[in-house]
């Protein structure tokens, strides 16, 4: 068999991924402590406050990274989505609709930490401009594939439903990424804009340190719950059946 | 006004969320072994 062939069809095996990814796992989480402790550290005691907002752009190191990684897992749902569909690789519908309230927790932080900067910043809470508004739909669209998913009795049925829904809402993403530049908004514009960071490098350190901690915490996060979906819908076959007699042993 | 209360409110509730997401399908994964491993006495009993 062509080796490319040969590792899709191993990776996308049950088994094989179940056990692979509980090895990963632990190495993950401890990439993401390690870089949270840094990235905080610089952030918070380290960084200079902003001339015009001051102490407030510290939320900036948990703001913008989970604002990027709200967008960032719909992009993967949608990509996952249409390979599970057009190939039909289990394993991406998995990864879909674990993916999903990884997704709405990083959108929930995203709205609430941009909410608490709002405050001391612009002096409200919330505006219903193009920006907030547009990251308040993507959390009804993490709700909906959730609800969507378990809406259904048959989990593959489920799945392919979701991943079709995460195509659907993709659409999206623009919007939320542009609003700032299509329309005027409150929101300030992109911290990473095409002609680069506009931000100093003593801010841009922290910033950086805490978004790749935060892919770290969503592939830890990932596995760890697709190896739960695949138990779930594998629990009468046997290698869940052998998994469970070795661990009684 | 004082920042340090809103930076301190996103950030816990930042932990929050992030450790309820991370916990959450631990917690799952655990009761569910218990509930598979259980049955799977149960059958095993009863051959």
């Amino acid at each position: 068999m062509n080796p490319i062939y040969l590792f899709f069809h191993k990776t996308g095996s049950p088994p094989w991924f179940y056990k692979y990814s509980g090895k990963l796992i632990p190495w993950l989480w401890a990439l993401f402590l390690a870089l949270t402790i840094y990235g905080l550290y610089l952030g918070l005691f380290v960084a200079p406050a902003d001339y015009q907002q001051g102490e407030s752009v510290r939320i900036m190191y948990l703001h913008v990274p989970t604002a990027w990684m709200s967008m960032m897992i719909y992009g993967l749902m949608a990509i996952m989505g249409f390979i599970a569909l057009v190939w039909r690789i289990r394993i991406m519908e998995v990864l879909v609709i674990s993916s999903a309230p990884i997704g709405a927790a990083f959108t929930i932080i995203a709205l609430i930490t941009g909410s608490l900067w709002g405050r001391p910043t612009w002096g409200t809470y919330w505006v219903w401009d193009a920006r907030l508004t547009s990251e308040l739909v993507l959390l009804f669209l993490y709700f909906g594939v959730i609800a969507l998913y378990n809406a259904f009795d048959e989990p593959r049925k489920a799945a392919r439903a979701a991943s079709l829904m995460s195509i659907v809402g993709a659409i999206n993403l623009p919007i939320i990424y542009f609003s700032v530049e299509w329309w005027n908004t409150l929101h300030q514009g992109s911290s990473m804009g095409s002609d680069g960071p506009g931000i100093h490098p003593s801010m841009l350190l922290p910033l950086l340190l805490m978004a790749t901690a935060t892919k770290f915490y969503y592939g830890a996060n990932l596995l760890t719950r697709a190896r739960l979906c695949l138990l779930k819908q594998d629990h009468r076959k046997r290698w869940v059946q052998d998994l469970l007699s070795k661990e009684s042993n | 006004m004082s920042h340090t209360p809103f930076i301190l409110a996103a950030y816990l509730i930042g932990a929050v969320v992030l450790f309820w997401a991370a916990i959450a399908p631990v917690i799952s994964k655990r009761s569910l072994l218990r509930q598979l491993k259980n049955r799977q006495a149960r059958m095993e009993k009863s051959q």
